[in-house]
């Protein structure tokens, strides 16, 4: 296999909206910089179609106490914050300054000349997310990077962290079409690899693509920084969405409408009518309603926006169109299927992987000139683009103050990488990287999905550990594409096992993590559950939010 | 499930074959009408409509289990 070897001082891994905002900050600040992406920059991450909500706080509109407003967030936080507060407080000093140059960079933040703030909010409380037309976002993001110097290479997954002791310096990866190695010489590596989102099964049971993450977003880049010896934070902490049922997406505080059950009740209390500036919080508060519901017999759930007014119909399609919905509402229209006319069924989408890696207010993970940034770290528009920018000021303020370090020809990282893609090349009648997913999601679901107990997760981790080393052994892959496809599935294997560790680590119910064999929530674990490799072990360990 | 192509009125200029997040164009050759080599790897966010320079040469269809679940309204009385 051919190896292509480059230098730069920052390597962004994954082109999302945090590697892309990671990447121009670093080059403004006179770095170069390399973003390795395993699609298209113009079409990755979760952002690739679009987005309309971006939380922040903006002065003329909520006045100058921002302290105040965050307390808000805090107060009726959506669910629990895992994350500590002086990260919140990094995000919203910062996110209006990004919101203005998104702005002057070409992506509308205002509409129709004004701040415009609906959905993801309560009635009757102050607002959290400016509305935005973000459809052209990733594209206008990518040209600015380019403008300012940065080099950008599609179809290249990032597979390993080169280290020097606890120093990073490079990565190691496959081109996704062609038998190739890629080896980056990086002063400063940022992650902004996305969710972990194929560990559990999908809504559609076998169907892997119906997941409204996209089928990429596998959690590569907690894998290679674990494996690197970084610091990873409640893997065990699962998460669950809402949305359309079965047609997945997110964007569900884009609908203008309210959530009913079969005989036209509201779930919820926020709304009793379609309310263009709040949607309907329910979706927010419990996510879970609609498999609720199913199981008290009480369901099916729907959106239902059939009262909706017709300017408010324009304004939420517009808004659709913004959030990336474009292949539902085209697929509506050929089918003749109306929000004015049908309630839509809602569902609680299965559970995906949680966790993150652990980074503090300057994006900087455990380990020197590693960063991560978006939802590696931690989510949302506004999240990413925040620390993305503030993760690539950081690793360009680095590099200055930092040797080069070269990586040896021999070095063992690439050595096995390359062994990896040789073999994974070179099987013969070994399963394919579905079959493999299917075997580790069943694994994951019946073992440490919505039930947990310790003779579970023991058992789980058991069967994990047996199909991961088959898995290593066997798989194969026909071409380079499904050698991306078998890397991603080894990544999820480890991310599993790591996860049944974790699990069984955290004796409580807590969340998403419910083990009847401790049926209470232990005040003393109110803090994050941390994983890291220690020479080969994995090491596990509390810390404070 | 898969994008599908009209191969008559399809440019052969590969910009959803650059773009497709998920490869399912894996293989295609340039100047050449895209090949879907991987379709059950679509996840219909659009793109390559969009993308797409000449309206209708490239649509997605919705597989089965994809479809929308929703309610014929009842006739009020």
């Amino acid at each position: 296999m051919i190896e292509e070897r480059m230098e730069t001082d920052v390597l962004c891994i994954g082109g999302g909206i945090a590697g892309l905002m990671a990447a121009i900050r670093a080059a403004e600040a006179g770095a170069s910089v390399v973003v390795a992406e395993k699609g298209n920059v113009e079409y990755s991450g979760c952002g690739r179609m679009g987005n309309d909500h971006f939380e922040t706080h903006i002065p003329e509109v909520h006045g100058p106490d921002r302290e105040a407003w965050i307390e808000e967030l805090l107060r009726t936080a959506k669910g629990e914050i895992l994350i500590g507060k002086d990260l919140l407080r990094t995000q919203f000093l910062r996110a209006y300054d990004i919101v203005k140059l998104w702005d002057d960079w070409g992506i509308p933040m205002k509409y129709k000349g004004r701040w415009e703030f609906s959905g993801h909010s309560f009635p009757g409380r102050p607002m959290t997310h400016v509305k935005y037309e973000g459809r052209f976002q990733k594209k206008i993001l990518a040209k600015e990077a380019r403008k300012r110097g940065v080099t950008i290479f599609n179809r290249v997954m990032m597979r390993d962290l080169v280290c020097n002791g606890s120093r990073v310096i490079g990565a190691v990866g496959t081109h996704t079409r062609e038998d190739k190695l890629f080896v980056f010489e990086a002063k400063a590596v940022v992650l902004g690899t996305g969710k972990c989102s194929r560990l559990y099964p999908p809504l559609t049971p076998g169907w892997l693509s119906n997941d409204p993450h996209g089928g990429s977003q596998s959690g590569d880049g907690r894998a290679m920084a674990y494996r690197a010896g970084a610091m990873l934070q409640n893997l065990e902490m699962p998460q669950r969405h809402i949305g359309p049922k079965y047609f997945t997406r997110f964007g569900q505080a884009t609908w203008v409408g309210v959530v009913k059950d079969r005989d036209g009740r509201p779930a919820g209390t926020f709304v009793t009518k379609p309310d263009r500036r709040y949607g309907d919080m329910i979706c927010e508060v419990n996510k879970l309603a609609p498999e609720q519901y199913t199981n008290a017999g009480k369901g099916p759930l729907y959106m239902d926006c059939t009262d909706i007014r017709d300017e408010d119909h324009a304004y939420m399609m517009h808004w659709m169109e913004n959030e990336g919905y474009t292949a539902m509402t085209e697929y509506m229209a050929a089918e003749g299927i109306s929000f004015k006319k049908h309630p839509i069924e809602f569902a609680t989408y299965p559970l995906r992987g949680g966790g993150l890696i652990v980074a503090d207010e300057n994006a900087k993970t455990s380990m020197d000139g590693l960063y991560a940034a978006g939802d590696e770290a931690f989510g949302d528009i506004s999240a990413a683009a925040t620390f993305g920018y503030i993760s690539g000021e950081n690793a360009a303020a680095y590099i200055r103050v930092i040797g080069k370090k070269n990586i040896e020809k021999d070095n063992p990282v690439i050595t096995e990488t390359r062994r990896l893609i040789d073999e994974l090349r070179g099987h013969e009648n070994g399963p394919d990287w579905e079959e493999t997913s299917v075997a580790l999601q069943q694994t994951m679901s019946d073992y440490g999905g919505k039930i947990r107990n310790a003779a579970l997760l023991k058992q789980g981790l058991q069967h994990l550990r047996r199909i991961r080393s088959k898995a290593r052994n066997t798989l194969m892959a026909k071409n380079p594409h499904e050698t991306t496809r078998c890397l991603e599935v080894l990544n999820l294997m480890e991310l599993g096992e790591l996860t049944f560790l974790m699990a069984l680590n955290r004796k409580e119910t807590r969340g998403l993590h419910n083990r009847p064999d401790y049926p209470f929530t232990d005040p003393t674990l109110n803090q994050a559950q941390v994983i890291r490799k220690i020479e080969d072990k994995a090491i596990l360990d509390w810390k404070p939010y | 499930m898969p994008p599908v192509i009209d191969s008559e009125t399809c440019i052969k200029c590969s910009k959803c074959v650059e773009i497709c997040s998920e490869d399912v164009f894996y293989g295609s050759k340039k100047g050449e009408v895209p090949t879907v080599t991987y379709p059950r790897e679509c996840v219909h966010f659009n793109g390559c409509v969009s993308v797409c320079p000449v309206p209708g040469a490239i649509r997605l269809r919705i597989p089965l289990p994809m479809q929308l679940v929703y309610r014929e309204a009842e006739p009020t009385s």
